[in-house]
């Protein structure tokens, strides 16, 4: 599903936010990238999601090249991909039906196929009953239950979440967590960078360390500290 | 509650439109006032070929007659010019008569009269008219051919002058109107630009679930393309207010100037290359501020 070959990242001249980085996440996986601020585990999450280009080496999703890949392919990539970020990104003068129907509308979507899937999605993560409120009128874990929706809407391969409970308090973090590892369960490969400590302990899944930019440690039904 | 693409672009148009009022407004006055320029250089062509035709309508064609021809032989030549293809008047004017003329012309100069004495050194001639200005040149060269004339003369040259005073003065307009179509362009890419401004969050959300740069830049070429229609038809809407305004009062103040009524079909035509125009200033005006601003 996804190959990193040698991944070096570099800003301007003097920052190098991933250094070497080789790894293989398989389809169906479930991957904690963990580790401290400016360990480069956003720098991954864009590079998944062709947000950013790596200076050197492949990254590899879903079978292209993504550094090789063309400029108007690129929405093509990101209709198999949901991400879900810690700041939630919903338009706020839309209502949560319309921000998950955003995703299918931009895509070509119409009428009935869009407002059954919109439901069916928002029943999902129980928000079925407040998809004419607005974002503004919803708590942070609602929101980002919004977020996760719209993620999810078009069943996507790949998810991606980069500090998607920063926000949220540790049993509103669960709560997400549930959903994120339910998408999982119906096939969904999913990669979460994260600094929340109880839920990697807790969920027990193959955990990522990066530090400086270089992988340290990659173990299967991992915790967050060796 | 019912989602859809059906009324998005249309929707979202409207209201980044009705968003950046002040904007939108200026976009659409500057694209006016361009627009209403091309208008007046097209008036100006419309008076031009106008006057051109009355003036070369009037326009007289002098054949002179040799010293030696008499009345008769006179009156054949008229006879014989009044034939011509083309021609459609022709009389005779005697020394006599031009002498009354030239008396009439410098009632005011008597000096100039004085100077002749009892000489009369003007000569007879024969003065024809065309029906169209076309038929001049054929119309001389038959007559110098005539045995009894002299010598042709017809105003060239007030027909070249006119022709260049027309060119000169479409070519100022349409210099003024490209200079203000690019402030135009450049309005309305700045229209534009708060309407990126306004939509970056949103742009990044259409790009991360995967919508396509035609998908995103629909809405704002949409929008620039709104804009410059808005400024066509208030183009239109000055050009005609003010030419029928103006061709109202000139009519009364100074009758024998001739002017061109502005008739429903050349409105209709001029519409029509205003709103094309003025779409183009609106896509062209978008399309450098995409470019610019939006990374599409």
């Amino acid at each position: 599903m996804i190959s990193l070959r040698s991944v070096t990242k570099q800003y301007g001249a003097s920052l190098l936010a991933l250094d070497d980085v080789t790894l293989d996440i398989r389809k169906g996986e479930f991957v904690f990238i963990v580790g401290p601020s400016g360990a480069g585990k956003s720098t991954l999450i864009k590079l998944l999601y062709r947000e950013e280009t790596p200076t050197e080496g492949q990254v590899i999703v879903g079978g292209k090249d993504l550094g090789k890949m063309r400029r108007r392919e690129v929405p093509f990539l990101r209709r198999k991909i949901g991400v879900v970020f810690q700041d939630f990104r919903l338009l706020q003068d839309r209502t949560v039906g319309e921000n998950v129907a955003f995703a299918l509308m931009v895509t070509g979507f119409t009428g009935r196929d869009m407002t059954k899937s919109v439901t069916q999605v928002l029943s999902l993560v129980g928000l079925k009953e407040r998809q004419d409120a607005y974002p503004g009128e919803l708590s942070g874990g609602e929101q980002q239950r919004v977020a996760l929706a719209r993620a999810l809407v078009r069943n996507p391969d790949l998810l991606l979440a980069d500090e998607p409970s920063g926000n949220l308090d540790p049993g509103t973090s669960m709560e997400i967590f549930r959903l994120v590892e339910r998408a999982n369960m119906y096939g969904t490969t999913v990669v979460v960078a994260t600094h929340a400590r109880h839920i990697v302990d807790a969920m027990r899944k193959r955990v990522v360390e990066l530090r400086k930019g270089a992988v340290v440690r990659d173990v299967r039904r991992g915790a967050y500290d060796y | 509650m019912r989602y859809s693409t059906g009324g998005y672009l249309l929707g979202e148009t409207g209201k980044s439109i009705w968003r950046s009022k002040m904007s939108s407004f200026l976009s659409c006055a500057t694209t006016a006032l361009s627009l209403f320029l091309l208008g007046i250089a097209f008036l100006i062509n419309l008076n031009l070929n106008f006057m051109f035709t009355v003036v070369q309508n009037q326009m007289e064609i002098q054949a002179y007659l040799k010293r030696d021809v008499t009345e008769v032989q006179a009156a054949a030549t008229v006879e014989a010019v009044r034939k011509m293809p083309g021609v459609s008047e022709a009389r005779y004017v005697s020394k006599a008569d031009a002498l009354e003329e030239l008396k009439v012309m410098f009632r005011d100069k008597t000096a100039v009269l004085e100077g002749l004495g009892n000489e009369n050194p003007l000569p007879a001639s024969v003065r024809a008219r065309t029906a169209s200005p076309a038929d001049v040149p054929k119309v001389v060269a038959e007559m110098k051919k005539l045995l009894t004339v002299d010598d042709v003369i017809y105003q060239e040259e007030a027909s070249r002058r006119l022709a260049s005073l027309g060119r000169a003065s479409q070519l100022v307009s349409l210099g003024g109107m490209l200079v203000v179509g690019l402030v135009a362009v450049m309005v309305i890419g700045n229209s534009i630009r708060l309407t990126i401004d306004a939509r970056r969050h949103e742009i990044g959300i259409m790009k991360l679930v995967g919508a396509t740069d035609e998908f995103i830049i629909g809405p704002f070429l949409l929008e620039g393309m709104a804009l410059g229609l808005l400024g066509g038809l208030l183009g239109e809407g000055m050009v005609v207010g003010l030419y029928t305004w103006m061709v109202g009062g000139l009519e009364t103040v100074l009758p024998f100037i001739p002017i061109a009524k502005l008739t429903s079909r050349t409105a209709v035509d001029m519409l029509g290359i205003m709103l094309v125009t003025g779409v183009a200033v609106g896509v062209i005006g978008s399309v450098v501020s995409l470019r610019r601003h939006l990374n599409v």
